[in-house]
């Protein structure tokens, strides 16, 4: 009986073995295919830490390169530091040695559009795909002439999570929140948490309290002005707002030295905090590791705004965007986007997709959270495409450190961010 | 038949012998150091390419009002660890030793458990720091000191102690490397120095006072000019650890430049801040050399 499973087993190896080769640690595709894509993606899908993650993406560019016999995608990995990579990326390809197809990030976007390195995939995308995304994925993506430079294919947005064994119902305004939070210490939790460590996440959650307010960072120009008239005004009203809940004790002190999500993750897991503003992924993440019973308890709401009606909140994801000139490898990278990310790997992973027909298409996006999010787009802004970006957050990121460590009141803070900024600019 | 006299390598000229070191060092060490000079003194961005000569760069960081807490807070944080890093060295190595004599057991493992810390990457180190100094009510150290009524410490949201902390951690990291240099040194004195301080009934105080201290002040002295560069260039921790943060409390000058290459993606300021690492980092050298003149000679 073994001998016949024996010989069965010897004649499928060379088949089995070839199909494991389809998708290496470096590469897609068989290694004599006569032309070759490098593809720099990042760690959060094919090469996933999570098994069942990075397998259903292996099966999903097995498929692809078997559809495409004549390719090879050699891939290179990014690291998770994405300011760094970003940017190396950036100078590599500046100087023709980057890579023909990568993911960028969207806050990077405009960076990559305004140097001039990224290549249309008109063929790929139609003009009813452009229609159906997002308006503020439409306008990053597209240029004046209507080419796709690029394809935001997830966006992600930040949300209040709250224990509702602590805080029943969704605190609207930033006082009801305030309220909330130090009737939370009360009961012997910690009110509310958010990022204030020096990072992006720290600049990028709080950023949603100024716009809620109708203040902008930059002007059509993309010079920076969220230091003066109006600007100035409402960025001051953010900042007291955070102050305030620190000063106040809703917010523990510790903020200043959070900087990534899965701190929520854990306080929501020790049941020691009553809310948090996160990230709308660490819904799936909760549900994945919370007891069902701790996990019925959290809800999440749109960001409180200053009054009910002034809302906002940033949106992020990843794009993927050609680098080469060869119209046939812009083409396979947008292929990649809509074949792989945009679809199934966007239902897969449970992402938010950028456009609205993928919604309906994917019983992913069943469940009652994702009306939530859908809604909370609506008040979705994205940070802006302007080079000065990246050191604008810096600067907000240590304005907020020193704020709320107490280190400069908000008005000295923000004279020193502008200054600092305009020098930035200036040397731009 | 003629005959030919071997010569030794050294009675020849020594360029020959030199050259392939020089060419190295050349290629891998100024190279890089010359083109780090020259983008300072361009407009060298990470979009765009230098286009000419400009000091703009280096007037714009000189005058970045940001330029002395920064450098405040690398002195202080060079200066402490320098000093703590000597210390905590030198006690361990001499432990060691002590224990090695006393052959009491488990001195190899305890020798290796500190230089296991040696090996931990820069980022690991500030990760592993940041998980033990979690500020959450179930954070480990504030945890442990709460089970003896202490605490808790606001280990990393208070601008000073992140600045402790970020010396703990580099500490924790730094100390095998002074404990390598002084084990060797103290191993090297001759043993017979302490049988006589013995017979003569010194004590354990004096005999480190006229007999270790003296004989290992060369070791000291290299050991200095070593960690002190090493910690001038720490960054790779600190990103972890807090990212420079609250605030700017936490960021020395290697942090700036990163920062000031990837955040304003400004290459001639990063440059000229390399420069000025590069500088400070020679001139340390330079100054503890000539403070330990009459060692080296010695």
């Amino acid at each position: 009986m073994t001998r016949p499973i024996l010989i069965a087993a010897l004649a499928l190896a060379p088949a089995m073995a070839n199909a494991q080769e389809l998708v290496t640690r470096n590469r897609v595709g068989l290694p004599d295919a006569p032309n070759t894509l490098t593809f720099r993606l990042t760690a959060y899908d094919l090469y996933s830490s999570d098994p069942a993650t990075s397998e259903a993406f292996e099966e999903m560019f097995r498929d692809f390169i078997e559809a495409r016999p004549d390719w090879k995608i050699e891939t290179q990995l990014q690291t998770g530091n994405i300011g760094q990579e970003q940017a190396r990326l950036l100078q590599q390809t500046r100087a023709g040695r980057g890579p023909d197809c990568a993911m960028i990030d969207s806050s990077q976007l405009a960076t990559f559009r305004d140097a001039g390195v990224l290549q249309p995939m008109n063929a790929v995308f139609s003009d009813e795909d452009v229609a159906d995304l997002f308006p503020y994925v439409r306008e990053a993506v597209t240029d004046e002439a209507g080419n796709v430079l690029a394809w935001w294919w997830f966006t992600d947005l930040r949300v209040l999570y709250r224990d509702t064994s602590v805080v029943p119902e969704a605190p609207q305004t930033w006082e009801d929140t305030r309220e909330a939070a130090l009737a939370a210490v009360e009961a012997g939790k910690e009110g509310i948490l958010f990022n204030g460590g020096r990072w992006e996440g720290t600049a990028f959650d709080w950023l949603g309290n100024f716009w809620a307010q109708g203040g902008r960072l930059v002007d059509d120009e993309g010079g920076p002005v969220f230091a003066e008239g109006e600007n100035r005004a409402k960025f001051l009203e953010a900042v007291a707002y955070y102050q305030d809940l620190v000063e106040s004790g809703a917010a523990p002190r510790r903020v200043t030295s959070i900087t990534d999500y899965d701190a929520f993750n854990a306080a929501a897991a020790a049941g020691t905090a009553a809310m948090f503003v996160g990230g709308n992924w660490q819904y799936g993440q909760m549900r994945n590791t919370l007891d069902p019973e701790a996990f019925e308890n959290w809800e999440v709401s749109e960001l409180p705004g200053p009054t009910a009606d002034q809302r906002a909140t940033g949106t992020g994801g990843w794009s993927i965007a050609a680098l080469s000139d060869d119209p046939e490898k812009a083409e396979l990278c947008g292929e990649i986007g809509k074949e792989i990310y945009a679809g199934p790997g966007n239902a897969f992973q449970g992402l938010l997709p950028t456009s609205e027909a993928t919604y309906d298409e994917y019983d992913a996006y069943d469940g009652p959270e994702f009306d939530l999010f859908a809604e909370a787009l609506q008040n979705g802004v994205a940070r802006p495409g302007a080079a000065i970006y990246p050191e604008i957050s810096n600067q907000i990121q240590i304005l907020l450190g020193n704020v709320l460590s107490g280190t400069s009141t908000p008005e000295e803070a923000l004279d020193a961010a502008a200054s600092a900024v305009q020098a930035a600019y200036d040397r731009q | 038949m003629t005959t030919t006299v071997e010569r030794a390598p050294n009675d020849g000229h020594p360029a020959p012998w030199l050259a392939p070191a020089v060419l190295v060092l050349a290629v891998f060490y100024a190279v890089p150091v010359l083109d780090v000079a020259r983008l300072a003194f361009s407009d060298a961005t990470l979009i765009e390419p230098a286009t000419g000569f400009s000091t703009q760069a280096l007037r714009a960081i000189l005058g970045n009002p940001a330029l002395p807490q920064v450098l405040g807070t690398t002195v202080l944080f060079v200066a402490v660890n320098v000093l703590a890093l000597q210390v905590a060295g030198l006690a361990i190595a001499l432990l060691i030793v002590r224990g090695e004599r006393r052959e009491l057991p488990g001195m190899a493992a305890f020798r290796t458990l500190v230089l296991a810390a040696w090996v931990v990457p820069g980022i690991a180190n500030g990760l592993i720091w940041q998980i033990l100094f979690d500020e959450a009510p179930y954070g480990t150290l504030n945890s442990l000191l709460g089970y003896a009524g202490l605490g808790p410490v606001a280990w990393l949201s208070d601008p000073q102690m992140a600045l402790v902390s970020a010396v703990i951690a580099n500490l924790w990291q730094g100390t095998a490397f002074s404990m390598i240099v002084f084990y060797a040194a103290r191993r090297g004195i001759d043993p017979t120095l302490y049988e006589v301080a013995d017979l003569d009934g010194a004590g354990p105080v004096r005999t480190f006072r006229s007999i270790t201290l003296p004989l290992m002040r060369r070791a000291i002295a290299v050991n200095t000019v070593l960690v002190s560069v090493q910690t001038l260039n720490t960054f790779d921790s600190i990103l972890a650890l807090t990212g420079g943060g609250p605030g700017r409390a936490t960021e020395v000058l290697s942090l700036f430049t990163f920062n000031t290459v990837f955040y304003n993606l400004d290459l001639a300021g990063g440059s000229v801040l390399a420069l000025m690492l590069f500088a400070l980092g020679m001139a340390l050298t330079l100054l503890i050399g000539w403070l330990n003149r009459g060692e080296a000679r010695a």
